[in-house]
C-alpha cells in the first residue's frame, strides 16, 4: 500500500494540461476536421411518429447542381444499428428517424437536396406513452416484442416473501422519471473517410474507440483494422456516446458511394434527435425494515420507455439490478426490469446512468421508508451501510468502502443533528447516499486497457492510451500517474489518444473504468519503463535495482540523495551506450475478477433547499457532498468533477424534461429546454474522504459518476423535509411541487391536473 | 497534447443556418425608409439581430432583404427633452440602457426590464425597438421548418387550428417584451416613422391581445424613439422565470405607485408574458387606490387581476 507521505505528484492539484487549448480555442474537436474534397450531409428524417415508407423519390436531389450522393435504404439493405434497427428502416418508428441522406459540396446544398426528397408514408396508428404500450391489448409495435416489452430482466436473491412476512415496517412506492436531454458542449458531429481500398476513418465524438470499430466494421463488412477511428477533444460523454448511432453508419455510406469525405453534424434540433437520453421510466419498490431497523428486503419493479429501438439499452437493467446491492446489508432482493418498445425516439440513459434517475426515487422510498418506523434517515444508513471487507448477495466485495464515513461526515458538517425535523416551514434538509462500480467486466471477457510510453532524450515523455478525454480530464489523470512512477512532471508528459492506428486496446471511457483500468495499464507501462532505466541506475550506482529512487525529475540510490543524477541524463546515458537502449515501457490491466468490478466508491450528499409556497420554486442553498474516491490523484479535478455532477444532478432534479408530444419534443433547443445557470447554483462544500483501495492505480477509484447518484435524492429528499410531502416524480418544477402541496392539502380527486397546467406553460 | 488530424483544405463552408438575402445598409433613417416603403413585406429590419436571425433560420421570416438600422445615429441617444421627458433612440442596446445612470436612478423599473432580457451576449447587441417589437412566441410555431413539418400548419403559420388550446378561434401566443411591461406602467409613448411622415402613439394604443398581430406599426413602419415621462411614484419590475435570465419569464410584473402619508393616491399595474400584449390591472389599481395595501385589498387586487385575465393563465 502507498502511503501518501511517499507521494510527489498523487494528490497534489495540477491544472489540466489540454485547459489552454480549450480556453483559448485552440484545441480541435470534430467539427474542426475540414479535409480535401469533403462534402456535407443532411438527412432526410421522418415527420411521422410510425408510418410504413411507401416509396422514396430521389431524382429531383440527385439532379440538384453540387449533390454528389443520395443514399437510401437500397444502399444499405443489410445495415443495423444495433440489435434491431436498420439503418433506413421500411416502416419508420419515430419522429426525426432517418429514410435517406445527401451528401454535397456545401451543407446549404445539401439541405436543398434532402427538402427534394419526396418520401410517400402510409401512417400507421402510433403509442408514445409506455404506460400505454404495456396495458395488455394494445397494438404490438414491433414483431420481436410481444406485449411491447423488448426486453426483460428478473432476478431474485434470498427469500423475499420470508422477508417481508419478518419485517415490521413495509412501504410501497412509486416514482417516475421523465425524458431528458444529454446537453453536450458539443454537438453530435462525424466525418467519414471512406477510401476505395476499403478503409474507413471516423472523425467523432466517442467514449470508446473500441467499440465503434467493432460496431462499424460489423456493419460494412470490414475487418476492424480497416476501420481507423479518431477521437479529438471531445465535449462529454455521459454514456450517451458509447455506442455507435445512426448518424456514422450515414456518414460513412454516403462517403463510400460519394468516395469523398462526408462530414454530417447536427443543426438545430437535430441534436435532441440525434441524441440518446432517458426516456419516461416508472420505478416501483416495496421495501420491508425489520423491528431492529434494519433493511431486510428491497423489491424493484421498473419499466422503461426505451423507445422506438432497441440500441443497446439492455445494460440499464443490468446496471440497475446489480445497483441494488451495494448499499445496505440485505437478506432479500427481487428485481425486475423491462424495456418497452413506443413511438418515441430510441433512448439511452442520461448523466448518472440510470442510477442517479433510480435513486430520485429509491433514495425517497428509503428515507420514508425510516421515517415510518421512526428513525431519522442519517441513522438509518448508518445503520445499514456496508462496510469495508462485506461481500454482496450479488458477489461484489468492496476491499475498501469509505460509505459510513463520508455519512457521518456530511451529515455533521451540514448539521444534521440540529436541522433535520427544526427547520423553518418551507426550508428542508435532505441526505443521498451512493455506490459506484469503478469498471465493469461483462462487455467484453476481457476489461482491458493499455498503454505504452516513450522517453524522450531530453526527460520528456510520450503516453499512450485508447482512453478518450471527453472534458473529465483523464489524460491529466493519466500523466499524472505516469510522472509519479517515473519521477517525473505532468507537464513533461504529452498524452496521445484518439487516433486506433497509434494508441492501444482500451475498451474505453465508460462505467467509471478510465482511473481505474486505463491508470493501472499506465502504472504497468511507466513501471516497465522505469524497470529500464533503473537497471542502468543500478549499475551506475552499485546498488539493487530497487533501491533506485526516482523523485522529482531525479534519480539516487536509496538513502543517498546527495549522489542524484539528473533523469534526462539517465535516460540520455541510456540511449548513448554500448547497447543504444531505448527506453520503452508497455503494460495493460485487466480486471483478475471473471466479472464485474473490483472496486466501488461511495458517497454521501446533503442538500438544503428552500420552496417558495407560492410559485413552488425550490432553491437548493447548500450541498454537502462527501465522497470515497480512494485517492484524489488530482484534489482540483476530483472537486470539479463533484462541481459538475451536483449541478447536472440539481439540473435533472429540478429543471430538465424534453417535453414529448405526440412522439414530437416541444422544446428542443437550448433556450427552451431549460438548464439551471451558475445563480441556482450554490457553492458546494467538498469533502473527500480516501479509502486507499488496494486495487486502485495508487489507491484511487472512479469519481466520474460516484457524486450524481447522491444528488437528485438528496434533493428530493431536502423538498418533501421542506413542504411535508414528497414530489414523486422528476424533474420537481414548480408545477410538480405546488399539485404535491395541493394533494396534501386536500385528497386527489380525479384527474390530475397536470396535464392542464402543462397546457398552459406550453404558450410560451 | 491530443494527436490531430491534418486539416485545412476548404476555405468555404457554406452552412445551412440563414436562408440567403441581400443585406443593405442604409446611410440614414430617410434612406432606411425609403427602403422600407420600397421592399414593403419582402425586408425585414436588423437591428440587434438577437430575434430576427433566429426567426430567420427556423424559416418563420424568409425576406429578401435585411435593412441594418442599428448603427443610424437617428436612432441613438438617451436624453432628456426640454419637458422632463426622457427620450430614448429605439436602437440604443439593453446593455447601455439598463446600465445608463438616466434610467437606473430615474426609471428603475425600466432599468430592471431590460436587464432581465436574455444574457449579457444578448443585451449587448438586442435593442429597445427590437425588444418593443418582439414576434409573440408559441412552442408550436417558435420551432424549425421541418419540425414544424411534422404538424398541420396551425392558426399562426396559415392553417386554422390551435396546438395550444383546441378549439380556440384566435392565437394566444405570449407576448415576452418585457420592455413593454414596464414601459405601459410609466404610460410611454412612441415615435413611428414611415416615408410617409411620423406619429406619436401609447404604448396602450401600439399593441394588440393578437398573437397573429400584436401590435398597430404598420407597414414601412418604424419605432424609431420611445419618449419616458418622469415616473408618477415609485416604480418596480419583478420577472418571473424558470431560471435567473437568459428565459422569457412565466410572469412579469411592473407596478408605478405613488402615495403620500394617507395612503396609495396613484398605481399603474401591468403584467407581462401571459398574454398577446401587456395586461394593465384597472380594476386592480383601483382597489389598491381606494383601500389602500392591506392583506384583505392585496387578495381582493390579486382576485380582480385574476378575472380580468380569465382562464388562460400559465401558473
Amino acid at each position: 500500500m502507498v502511503r501518501k507521505a511517499d507521494l510527489t505528484v498523487v494528490g497534489r492539484d495540477q491544472p489540466r494540461l489540454d485547459g489552454a487549448a480549450r480556453l483559448t480555442g485552440r484545441a480541435e474537436f470534430t467539427d474542426d476536421v475540414r479535409l480535401p474534397g469533403m462534402l456535407h450531409a443532411k438527412v432526410v428524417r421522418s415527420p411521422l411518429p410510425r408510418a410504413r415508407v411507401v416509396n422514396v423519390d430521389t431524382s429531383a436531389a440527385r439532379r440538384l447542381p453540387g449533390v454528389r450522393a443520395v443514399v437510401t435504404r437500397e444502399d444499405a439493405p443489410q445495415l443495423a444499428v444495433g440489435l434491431h434497427q436498420p439503418l433506413f428502416d421500411t416502416t419508420v418508428n419515430y419522429i426525426g428517424q432517418e429514410v435517406a441522406a445527401v451528401a454535397a459540396l456545401d451543407e446549404a446544398t445539401a439541405a436543398e437536396a434532402a427538402a427534394l426528397v419526396r418520401v410517400e408514408y402510409e401512417p400507421l396508428p402510433a403509442i408514445t406513452d409506455f404506460e400505454a404500450a404495456l396495458v395488455e391489448g394494445a397494438a404490438q409495435l414491433h414483431p420481436k416484442a410481444p406485449g411491447n416489452v423488448a426486453w426483460e430482466l428478473a432476478e431474485v436473491h434470498g427469500d423475499p416473501e420470508r422477508a417481508f412476512a419478518e419485517s415490521a415496517f413495509q412501504r410501497e412506492d412509486v416514482y417516475y422519471t421523465n425524458p431528458s436531454h444529454n446537453c453536450y458542449a458539443e454537438f453530435h458531429v462525424a466525418v467519414a473517410d471512406y477510401t476505395a481500398g476499403g478503409r474507413l476513418t471516423v472523425w467523432t465524438p466517442s467514449q470508446s474507440a473500441l467499440l465503434f470499430q467493432k460496431a462499424l466494421a460489423a456493419g460494412f463488412g470490414l475487418s476492424e483494422g480497416q476501420v481507423r477511428m479518431m477521437t479529438l477533444h471531445t465535449g462529454g460523454g455521459f454514456t450517451g456516446r458509447s455506442a455507435v448511432r445512426p448518424h456514422h453508419f450515414v456518414a460513412a455510406l454516403l462517403s463510400r458511394k460519394a468516395g469523398r469525405p462526408v462530414k454530417l453534424r447536427a443543426v438545430a434540433d437535430e441534436e435532441f434527435i440525434m441524441c440518446r437520453a432517458g426516456g419516461r421510466s416508472r420505478y416501483r419498490f416495496r421495501s420491508g425494515l425489520g423491528a431492529d431497523g434494519r433493511l431486510k428486503v428491497v423489491e424493484a419493479d421498473l419499466a422503461f420507455d426505451s423507445g422506438a429501438y432497441v440500441e443497446s439499452q439492455m445494460i440499464l437493467t443490468t446496471l440497475t439490478k446489480s445497483y441494488l446491492h451495494l448499499l445496505y446489508r440485505l437478506e432479500a432482493t427481487r428485481y425486475r426490469g423491462r424495456l418497452v418498445c413506443t413511438n418515441n425516439l430510441p433512448y439511452y440513459f442520461h448523466h448518472g446512468g440510470g442510477l442517479a434517475q433510480m435513486q430520485f426515487g429509491w433514495g425517497q422510498h428509503l428515507d420514508a421508508l425510516a421515517r415510518d418506523a421512526g428513525l431519522d434517515p442519517v441513522e438509518f444508513h448508518l445503520l445499514n451501510a456496508v462496510g469495508k471487507g462485506h461481500t454482496t448477495m450479488s458477489g461484489a466485495h468492496f476491499a475498501s468502502c469509505g460509505l459510513a464515513e463520508c455519512i457521518t461526515k456530511a451529515a455533521r458538517q451540514a448539521g444534521w443533528g440540529r436541522k433535520y425535523g427544526r427547520l423553518p416551514k418551507y426550508r428542508g434538509i435532505g441526505i443521498g447516499i451512493g455506490a459506484m462500480a469503478s469498471g465493469a467486466k461483462g462487455v467484453f471477457r476481457h476489461d482491458t486497457s493499455a498503454a505504452f510510453i516513450k522517453i524522450a532524450e531530453d526527460g520528456t515523455m510520450s503516453l499512450f492510451t485508447g482512453l478518450p478525454d471527453m472534458g473529465q480530464s483523464s489524460h491529466t489523470a493519466m500523466a499524472i500517474i505516469a510522472a509519479e512512477v517515473l519521477g517525473a512532471r505532468p507537464v513533461d508528459i504529452t498524452v496521445i489518444s484518439g487516433d486506433t492506428d497509434v494508441a492501444p486496446l482500451d475498451v474505453g471511457a465508460f462505467s467509471q473504468r478510465g482511473t481505474f483500468n486505463t491508470g493501472n495499464a499506465v502504472i504497468a507501462a511507466a513501471s516497465d519503463a522505469r524497470a529500464q532505466l533503473a537497471k542502468v541506475a543500478a549499475e551506475r550506482f552499485g546498488v539493487k535495482i530497487a533501491q533506485v529512487v526516482f523523485r522529482d525529475r531525479q534519480v539516487w540510490p536509496k538513502g543517498a540523495p546527495g549522489q542524484a543524477i539528473a533523469l534526462k541524463q539517465l535516460v540520455h546515458d541510456t540511449l548513448h551506450s554500448r547497447e543504444g537502449r531505448y527506453v520503452m515501457g508497455r503494460g495493460f490491466y485487466n480486471s483478475p475478477k471473471a466479472s464485474g468490478t473490483m472496486a466501488y466508491s461511495f458517497g454521501a450528499q446533503v442538500a438544503e433547499v428552500s420552496v417558495d409556497p407560492e410559485t413552488g420554486v425550490v432553491t437548493v442553498e447548500r450541498v454537502v457532498a462527501a465522497h470515497d474516491v480512494g485517492r484524489a490523484l488530482n484534489p482540483r479535478i476530483v472537486e470539479g468533477q463533484i462541481d459538475g455532477q451536483v449541478f447536472s444532478g440539481l439540473s435533472q432534479a429540478l429543471y430538465e424534461e424534453v417535453l414529448m408530444e405526440d412522439g414530437q419534443a416541444l422544446n428542443p433547443s437550448r433556450l427552451d429546454y431549460r438548464l439551471p445557470r451558475s445563480f441556482e447554483m450554490p457553492a458546494v462544500e467538498h469533502i473527500i474522504v480516501e479509502s486507499n483501495d488496494p486495487y486502485g492505480p495508487f489507491g484511487a477509484k472512479e469519481v466520474g459518476e460516484g457524486p450524481i447518484v447522491c444528488t437528485m435524492q438528496a434533493i428530493a429528499n431536502a423538498v418533501a423535509h421542506a413542504i411535508g410531502v414528497p414530489v414523486t416524480e422528476m424533474p420537481m418544477t414548480p408545477s410538480r411541487v405546488l399539485r404535491a402541496m395541493a394533494e396534501r392539502r386536500e385528497p386527489p380527486a380525479g384527474d390530475p391536473p397536470l396535464r392542464h397546467l402543462l397546457r398552459g406553460r406550453r404558450l410560451r | 497534447m491530443l494527436y490531430c488530424a491534418p486539416t485545412g483544405g476548404f476555405p468555404q463552408d457554406r452552412r445551412v443556418q440563414l436562408p440567403a438575402f441581400e443585406y443593405l445598409r442604409p446611410q440614414s433613417l430617410a434612406q432606411a425608409l425609403d427602403w422600407l416603403a420600397m421592399y414593403g413585406t419582402r425586408a425585414a429590419v436588423l437591428a440587434g439581430g438577437t430575434d430576427l436571425l433566429l426567426a430567420m433560420r427556423q424559416r418563420l421570416v424568409v425576406p429578401e432583404v435585411v435593412i441594418g438600422i442599428g448603427d443610424l445615429p437617428e436612432l441613438r441617444g438617451v436624453a432628456f427633452d426640454g419637458e422632463g421627458v426622457l427620450h430614448l433612440g429605439a436602437a440604443e442596446t439593453l446593455t447601455t440602457l439598463a446600465g445608463h445612470p438616466l434610467l437606473r436612478v430615474g426609471q428603475p423599473a425600466l432599468a430592471a426590464a431590460l436587464q432581465s432580457v436574455g444574457s449579457r451576449h444578448v443585451r449587448n447587441v438586442a435593442t429597445l425597438g427590437g425588444n418593443l417589437n418582439l414576434p409573440t412566441r408559441c412552442w408550436y410555431t417558435n420551432q424549425s421548418e421541418t419540425w414544424r413539418q411534422a404538424r398541420v400548419p396551425c392558426l399562426k403559420t396559415g392553417g386554422d387550428i390551435c396546438f395550444v388550446i383546441p378549439g380556440a378561434r384566435e392565437c394566444f401566443a405570449l407576448n415576452g417584451a418585457d420592455g413593454a411591461v414596464a414601459l405601459l406602467a410609466l404610460d410611454a409613448r412612441l415615435e413611428l416613422a414611415s416615408a410617409g411622415g411620423r406619429r406619436e402613439v401609447s404604448i396602450a394604443g401600439f399593441y394588440r391581445n393578437d398573437g397573429l398581430a400584436p401590435t398597430t406599426l404598420a407597414a414601412g413602419e418604424l419605432v424609431t424613439a420611445v419618449r419616458v415621462p418622469a415616473a408618477a411614484g415609485r416604480s418596480t419590475f419583478i420577472k418571473i422565470a424558470p431560471r435567473t435570465g437568459l428565459d422569457y419569464g412565466l410572469g412579469t410584473i411592473a407596478a408605478v405607485v405613488a402615495g403620500d402619508d394617507d395612503g396609495i393616491t396613484a398605481a399603474r399595474l401591468v403584467l407581462g408574458s401571459i398574454a398577446s400584449w401587456p395586461v394593465r390591472l384597472h380594476e386592480a389599481e383601483r382597489i389598491v387606490v381606494a383601500g389602500g395595501l392591506t392583506p384583505a385589498t392585496i387578495e381582493a387586487a390579486a382576485q380582480a387581476a385574476r378575472a380580468d385575465l380569465g382562464e388562460l393563465t400559465n401558473l
